[in-house]
């Protein structure tokens, strides 16, 4: 696909002229999904119309947003949607972009979610370092209000809807839904156990969903023009357009719009402008830096959510890492575990303490003090951290350690054998 | 016929291939338990919320991917567990491996060792080694929390039990979660210190010592402990606790779990009470100031004192009428001795028993009471209190009483020269005291009783729960408890002839065929939890621990 062919939903009014405010937004039909949706639909329609569009999170986890909102409790009650803007993925800033330019685009689809679960407060926790979007947030939110968007009696429909937003103090382990609503709440953030899941018992104790920015974004779109229309964008069940974070050794790093499914080789060397200096790729991290990596030999793959399972990664946030043959992967590694080492929430043990084992054995390494046993000691401690820890962050590093250690473990043993690092360093930072 | 569980109301389902039936909600730990299976754990007590970030229950499930935390996942019917799969126990001394690599390993001086639950999973469930090479994190020892525990930040594995124990049992959160990753670490929050009524808890509940109590930190190895089950007497509550003792000392004092009483937990105020037997003006034998008066010896032999004793009491009977003899029983006496007391005043013809009421502070919403006695319930239950303290202090004053029984209350304290009138208008007081007190210095006759920790006995709580005190030290000198000397004044007096008890068990059964609402009781049906015989005692009120887990 020729970067001509595809023209971006998401993005479509980021080019504009002052794209985040209310008027642009309205010019480009703007809110008419949203007063379609409390005009003409029940909140049962819109959730049936969000299912049958196939429509899945945003956030990394890939879960169909529809059926999400179908766990939740029908009737009166309290509930709420909860938008997590605590994005905080290396490699991923996506959502920054479409608060910053296009923020009523956020705010549509986050109203409509909240009408389809029978929410009439809904909570924004955003990232504590975006102060700019947090900004620019607000202004939407008091145009938005001033316009009879935002509070009583929406599009006079009898809906109220009130939106508070929270900004949280910077944790990694806040994008994770229950230390989000533990946070909101105004406690550590810290996972909670499930179950109860959150559609049960969620913030406040009340049922909740907590939907990615990205995946609310989507949805002005699907009540406007149908599921069906939407639906054919992208592949069977990996529908619709999805926004793509490259960074890394290419020449054009940026945040790029196409249906889910483009090839990951087309998105290096097309979009993004091939290699930066045309050094050799090495490897791709394809969804974040919690994914496993892929080799170069193993870029010919769609970036949709089944088929990088189907390669043995993710696609998780879409945040691709390309790195050139200048990095050296027990580097890239340890500066990864120093992350997740320090972000740790340090509630459960095999998190807590394997990470900053990980930190060590990786230093070891790299000062030239290591062992061939320490490559299989990595490897088996990824083994008994994932799949035992409370939330997914152990998964988080664990995936990554295994996925590098076992695709590179020449690499590995060379920093063993020879005490130094196989790669050159880059010409980029010599 | 009482009713019965339905089977509908029952959980069946399959653990290590045995099967087990188990109420719905019932947690896979607390299933196992029940089959004599034990699933390993630090953070999950059976008396807090679940937080399930030990990970070292965790077990592997039938048709579930995963390993399962056996602390909150429900039973289900037909759920097949695994505790000992390759999966489970791969996880398991996983967890095992994490959690000492950045423990101190400091066995040899650490005051837990010896019921360490670490240091037990660890040659349990451990793999007998470490493939850890690097740096530990380092951790401040010895913080003092509060004016009870010590901290040893190296030593704790983060189970957070301390923490869900002051948010959630006494509501007081002093205590929080800092810092990420392997640097996280318990603490108080500024300005504030660990100083709930109940903190010792928490050293209780700490699986490794990481929390310690300042007062028998270093001061004994837990090895050396004898444990003995009975009864905390610092107030009507009447904990159940464990007395650790060595060297015919008491150590220590931690609660012994019983649900109708005190749960898990015991207040501060009584965890230390065992220090105020440690005294050095202990009563070791009779006491006679007529004998001393009279340049004799001050110590009379037992024989000689009970001899004396029931002689004085007789000769003022006949003088003055047997209503010029009279007592003061005491909420600190056993039933037993509250019963001996009543036998012995109503066959000198007394009818005047008084009962000093020491109510101090306010009743909290878990276990303290103002009531600081652990029997005054079996005292009013025994019939020994029948007249109120300061009418009985009248009486002496108009002359109306002329000997007086006291029994373990220093009754002339605080009374000042309104008390020094009193003595001097008795012609005969006997005191029966564990201490020289100032009553007991005051008396014609003192004799030596047991203290706490030296005697069988059995008490009746505020709520009217008969359990029984258990002696785990030798009484010094010629110390018995208190049922023994009253009952033998009294057959050295006259009228119907009867045996003394020579035990505890018969004083106790004496005191039962003669007390309406405990007859038919014997010491083995109270066993370590005691029964329930008058919940009519419960009137006075207040909220019972059961029902707050």
């Amino acid at each position: 696909m020729s970067p001509e062919a595809y023209r971006p939903l998401l993005l479509k009014n980021i080019h504009r002229p002052d794209s985040a405010s209310l008027a642009a937004y309205r010019e480009s039909g703007g809110y008419r999904a949203l007063e379609r949706a409390l005009k003409e639909m029940t909140p049962e329609q819109v959730i049936e119309e969000v299912k049958a569009s196939g429509l899945r999170g945003r956030g990394g986890a890939g879960f169909p947003t529809g059926m999400k909102w179908s766990f939740m409790p029908k009737g009166p009650g309290e509930k709420y949607l909860v938008l997590n803007a605590d994005e905080s993925e290396p490699g991923t800033f996506k959502d920054r972009l479409l608060m910053e330019r296009d923020p009523h685009l956020v705010l549509e689809g986050f109203l409509i979610g909240c009408y389809a679960v029978g929410c009439r407060h809904g909570y924004i926790y955003i990232r504590g370092e975006f102060v700019y979007p947090y900004r620019i947030l607000m202004k939407a939110i008091e145009e938005a209000r001033a316009a009879g968007f935002i509070g009583k009696n929406l599009f006079g429909s009898g809906y109220d809807c009130e939106i508070t937003v929270y900004r949280g103090a910077g944790a990694y382990i806040c994008g994770e839904e229950t230390a989000l609503l533990e946070s909101l709440e105004g406690k550590r953030g810290m996972p909670r156990l499930k179950p109860p899941f959150p559609a049960q018992v969620g913030l406040y104790g009340k049922p909740t969903s907590v939907n990615n920015v990205e995946t609310v974004a989507n949805v002005p779109m699907i009540v406007e023009m149908g599921s069906s229309w939407y639906a054919a964008i992208g592949r069977p069940k990996n529908s619709g357009p999805k926004l793509y974070c490259l960074s890394g050794h290419v020449r054009k790093p940026g945040v790029y719009e196409f249906p889910l499914g483009v090839p990951l080789k087309e998105l290096i060397y097309e979009h993004g402008g091939g290699m930066l200096r045309d050094l050799p790729l090495k490897a791709v991290i394809p969804g974040g830096s919690s994914v496993p990596i892929l080799t170069a030999d193993k870029v010919d793959v769609l970036m949709d959510f089944d088929s990088l399972a189907a390669a043995g990664t993710m696609l998780g946030s879409a945040g691709v890492i390309v790195m050139d043959d200048s990095v050296c992967i027990v580097d890239a590694l340890l500066n990864l575990a120093r992350f997740y080492a320090h972000e740790s929430c340090g509630q459960c043990t095999p998190c807590r303490e394997g990470t900053g084992w990980y930190v060590q054995i990786l230093e070891r390494l790299e000062r030239g003090e290591g062992k061939s046993s320490d490559l299989d000691l990595l490897v088996d401690l990824s083994d008994r951290i994932q799949g035992n820890t409370i939330c997914p962050l152990g998964d988080a590093v664990a995936m990554p350690v295994r996925s590098y250690v076992k695709t590179f473990r020449d690499e590995f043993q060379y920093h063993v054998d020879n005490k130094r690092c196989l790669a050159k360093p880059s010409p980029v930072l010599v | 016929m009482p009713d019965q569980p339905q089977p509908t109301d029952q959980v069946t389902l399959n653990i290590d291939g045995q099967e087990v039936t188990v109420p719905p909600g019932t947690n896979l730990i607390e299933a196992a338990r029940k089959l004599g299976v034990e699933i390993p754990h630090f953070c999950y007590h059976p008396r807090l919320s679940i937080a399930g970030n030990c990970r070292m229950c965790l077990v592997d499930i039938e048709k579930v991917p995963k390993n399962q935390i056996a602390c909150s996942t429900k039973v289900a019917p037909g759920m097949i567990v695994r505790t000992r799969s390759e999966k489970a126990i791969k996880a398991r001394e996983g967890v095992m491996e994490f959690l000492l690599i950045n423990h101190p390993l400091d066995c040899p001086i650490c005051d837990q060792a010896g019921e360490c639950v670490l240091q037990d999973y660890s040659f349990r469930f451990g793999t007998g080694g470490s493939r850890f090479e690097g740096e530990k994190v380092h951790g401040e020892k010895g913080v003092l929390l509060g004016p009870h525990i010590v901290f040893d930040a190296e030593r704790c594995i983060k189970c957070t039990r301390c923490i869900r124990f002051c948010d959630e049992v006494t509501h007081t959160s002093e205590l929080g979660y800092f810092n990420r990753g392997d640097h996280s670490i318990i603490g108080t929050f500024p300005g504030r210190s660990l100083d709930n009524l109940y903190s010792g808890c928490t050293a209780d509940i700490c699986p490794v010592g990481a929390l310690t109590v300042k007062e028998f930190r270093f001061k004994k190895r837990v090895w050396f402990l004898k444990n003995t089950a009975s009864i905390c007497a610092g107030c009507a509550r009447g904990c159940n606790v464990n007395l650790g003792i060595d060297e015919n000392r008491i150590w220590r004092m931690k609660p012994r779990e019983n649900d109708a009483v005190n749960g898990s937990w015991m207040c501060d105020e009584g965890r230390f009470s065992y220090q105020r037997y440690q005294v050095d003006d202990r009563l070791m034998r009779a006491v006679s100031a007529a004998e001393e008066a009279a340049g004799g010896g001050r110590d009379l032999q037992a024989e000689s004192a009970w001899e004396q004793a029931a002689a004085r009491l007789a000769e003022i009977a006949r003088q003055h009428g047997g209503a010029a003899v009279a007592a003061i029983t005491s909420g600190h006496a056993t039933v037993e001795e509250q019963h001996a007391l009543r036998e012995l005043i109503q066959r000198v013809g007394g009818t005047r028993i008084a009962l000093p009421v020491h109510e101090h502070g306010e009743d909290d919403d878990l276990l303290l009471r103002k009531d600081k006695t652990a029997n005054s319930a079996g005292a009013r239950l025994v019939g020994g209190a029948n007249i109120k303290l300061e009418d009985l202090i009248a009486a002496v004053e108009t002359g109306k009483i002329r000997a007086l029984v006291v029994l373990r209350e220093d009754v002339l304290e605080g009374l000042g020269e309104r008390g020094k009138k009193m003595r001097e208008a008795l012609d005969f007081l006997l005191v029966l005291d564990w201490r020289a007190t100032r009553t007991a210095q005051a008396a014609d006759l003192a004799l030596p009783v047991t203290a706490y920790g030296e005697q069988d006995g059995s008490l009746v709580n505020f709520q009217g729960r008969m359990q029984l005190l258990r002696p785990g030290l030798r009484p010094p000198g010629e110390a018995d408890p208190a049922w023994k000397p009253l009952y033998e004044i009294a057959a050295r007096l006259e009228g119907a002839p009867f045996e003394v008890p020579k035990s505890f068990r018969e004083a106790f059964r004496r005191a039962v065929a003669q007390v309406p609402g405990l007859s038919g009781l014997d010491t083995p049906a109270l066993g370590k939890a005691g029964v329930s015989i008058e919940p009519a005692l419960t009137g006075r009120g207040g909220p019972s621990i059961e029902g707050r887990s």
